[in-house]
């Protein structure tokens, strides 16, 4: 197709003019115009075997029209045309099929300006992110605010904001200016921040200033570019430290664990504690009422028996006596001794371990008098 | 056809290509210096066609956009005599394609002049700052005084630079490794810390609660002692209430309770006499136990 886009490369393979004179042949359009004249010169010998004013006219005419073809160009849905002439940036155009003057008057870029391109930094995106190349590692590392060093990969994501600033401001690639002012803003910006911060609840306010500083820069640039996101991928420790700082989540866990477990221990001894003097009281009230019911009674007992006893004085007492002394020397060993009886043969004397029955070998001393 | 005609045609194209020769286009990211057997006569900044005399006067371009300029890391020395490693890079843009042309004749002999001019002025900046200064500080404004002064002495070069950022403020590799043993330190000691506090808490924690163990139950014991005492001096009180009602029939009643209680074991041997008040009915008769009770 003779209308191939010239403006491609912004994915950085290749750029429009390389920084030097733009190609002679407007738009890249160059073999393919060659091949056109050559197929052309061909079909006129065939068509005018005899030449003449006619045949030239005729050629001529062909001629202008294929030469005004190659001023044909499409703009996709995602691109914006930018048409030069002579060099001069005239106007732009919108996507669709649209036609400029031919080469050498006029030619056409087509920039894709709804693409959101993105730049890695301190990783890639394609391959695995632990098998970082050197360089890699080397760029994700940055000074903190308090002179600690963390280890940052970051996205950030942009888009042509203005096609003519983009193509005729800066030069190309294009991303290699996004790249230096997105590193340069990143390290400044974490560079201020203390690490604590940057590891923990900084990484937002981190983005959201990052994303406005290379704005700013890149708008004073007059770049033409919008950073439509930046995104923090990761801030660790680096990867020489990042054992102590996982020691140190361990061992705030391990705190908290060493307090719950002591929690656990007072939460089953106390009650433990509350039991027992719960039922020591228990027991002592238990023991209280138990001495007051039993002197109570005891009490009745008494008081029934001297009401009684206050009737009858003599003879309650007298049987109550009988009655004791009948009921304990019925189980008694009894030795009855009458010394008038006994004349003065009888010495007052009591073999003691004799005089128990219950007494297990005895030495037998003096009389066995007992039975 | 006439040799007129071809004459004429002839004369055409020698025209045509003449003119064509005297003109040229500047392109929108270009700038051009229209030179006169080396001399240069005029700049054209306007993108567009434009007419120079056919083969008297020749063209020079040069980029009219915003160009890289980067230095390699430089090691600098801050005004603490801390090494630092810099990266820095420049945004320039050629103002003066004439004054470039004079003094450095072309793009690639400015950017070289630029460089040692950016790399001095970086070296002259930060060596009077501190290191806190250039990590944590104010980089913007000391990007903007190495760019102020880069720019001071490229006016007459004909460059204007836009831009001077600091990329990389590293520390050597020694530094580096100073650091990491920092860091690692200062978390290995906040590990210890958190663990070490855990302990404490946890210690304090199973001391307060075997404490309140040890007094909930004194309390509980001293509690009880007079809960019992309350209940044994109740008890006494009862008691002499009753019995001072009639304390010699109290004596003789529990006497004989004693007694059956003491003597209940059937392991006692009671010497008796015949003369005892049990047993006095067996030596005398009836009468005398009549006397006896009479009395």
């Amino acid at each position: 197709m003779p209308w191939q886009s010239s403006g491609g490369g912004w994915g950085g393979r290749q750029n429009p003019w390389g920084g030097g004179r733009p190609p002679s042949s407007g738009g890249g359009a160059g073999p393919d115009l060659e091949e056109s004249l050559r197929r052309l010169q061909a079909g006129i010998r065939r068509l005018v075997p005899g030449g003449g004013r006619a045949g030239l006219a005729l050629v001529g005419i062909v001629f202008l029209v294929l030469w005004a073809a190659t001023g044909i160009y499409q703009v996709r849905p995602n691109e914006q045309g930018v048409v030069l002439r002579f060099g001069k940036w005239v106007y732009t155009t919108g996507p669709g099929l649209h036609w400029h003057l031919p080469w050498p008057i006029e030619t056409a870029l087509t920039p894709a300006v709804t693409d959101v391109n993105r730049i890695d930094v301190g990783f890639t995106d394609q391959g695995d992110r632990r098998n970082r190349s050197a360089r890699q590692v080397e760029e994700g590392l940055m000074l903190t605010g308090d002179e600690n060093i963390v280890d940052v990969a970051f996205t950030v994501f942009w888009q042509i904001k203005d096609a003519g600033q983009f193509l005729f401001n800066i030069e190309p690639p294009q991303e290699l200016t996004v790249k230096g002012v997105a590193e340069s803003v990143m390290r400044e910006i974490i560079g201020k921040t203390p690490i604590e911060v940057a590891l923990t609840e900084g990484r937002g306010n981190i983005q959201t200033e990052a994303r406005q500083k290379i704005q700013q820069v890149l708008d004073d640039y007059g770049a033409g570019i919008l950073v439509t996101e930046v995104k923090l991928e990761k801030v660790d420790p680096p990867a020489e430290v990042i054992d102590a700082f996982r020691d140190v989540q361990a061992a705030e866990a391990d705190r908290e664990r060493f307090r719950n477990e002591a929690e656990r221990y007072a939460n089953q001894i106390i009650p433990a504690a509350r039991g027992q003097a719960n039922q020591m009281i228990q027991e002592a009230e238990a023991y209280r009422e138990q001495v007051i019911a039993h002197a109570e009674g005891e009490v009745a007992r008494f008081l029934a028996v001297l009401e009684q006893y206050r009737l009858a004085p003599d003879i309650t007492k007298k049987r109550m006596y009988l009655e004791t002394m009948e009921e304990i020397l019925k189980g008694v060993n009894k030795v009855i001794v009458d010394p008038k009886a006994g004349g003065p043969g009888v010495i007052p004397y009591m073999a003691l371990p004799e005089a128990s029955k219950g007494a297990a070998g005895g030495r037998s001393r003096g009389t066995g008098g007992g039975q | 056809m006439s040799v007129r005609t071809v004459l004429l045609l002839l004369a055409l194209v020698i025209l045509g290509s003449v003119a064509g020769c005297g003109l040229f286009t500047v392109y929108e990211t270009e700038q051009a210096l229209v030179m006169q057997y080396g001399n240069p006569k005029r700049v054209v900044k306007e993108p567009g066609l434009h007419w120079k005399i056919p083969f008297l006067q020749q063209v020079t371009y040069f980029d009219a956009r915003i160009l890289n300029l980067d230095v390699p890391a430089q090691e600098v020395i801050a005004s603490d005599q801390k090494r630092l490693e810099v990266d820095a890079f420049a945004r320039y843009r050629i103002i003066d394609p004439l004054r470039v042309y004079q003094t450095v004749r072309n793009e690639n002999g400015a950017s070289n002049r630029l460089a040692t001019l950016l790399v001095s002025n970086m070296r002259q900046v930060l060596a009077a700052t501190d290191f806190q200064t250039i990590v944590s500080g104010d980089r913007e404004r000391l990007m903007r005084q190495i760019r102020d002064l880069v720019n001071r002495e490229a006016e007459g070069l004909g460059i204007e630079v836009v831009d001077v950022r600091l990329r990389r403020v590293d520390l050597p590799i020694a530094n580096s490794k100073a650091i990491f043993e920092r860091m690692r330190t200062e978390r290995e000691r906040e590990a210890a810390e958190a663990r070490a506090e855990g302990q404490e808490q946890a210690q304090r924690i199973r001391a307060q609660a075997e404490r309140e163990r040890t007094v909930l139950l004194a309390e509980a014991e001293r509690d009880a002692q007079r809960i019992r005492g309350e209940g044994d001096a109740q008890a006494v009180r009862i008691f002499a209430e009753a019995f001072s009602k009639d304390p010699a029939f109290f004596e003789f009643m529990r006497t004989l309770e004693a007694y059956r209680k003491t003597f209940a074991d059937g392991q006692t041997t009671v010497v008796l006499s015949p003369e005892s008040e049990f047993l006095k009915l067996m030596g005398a008769g009836a009468r005398d136990a009549e006397r006896g009770a009479r009395r």
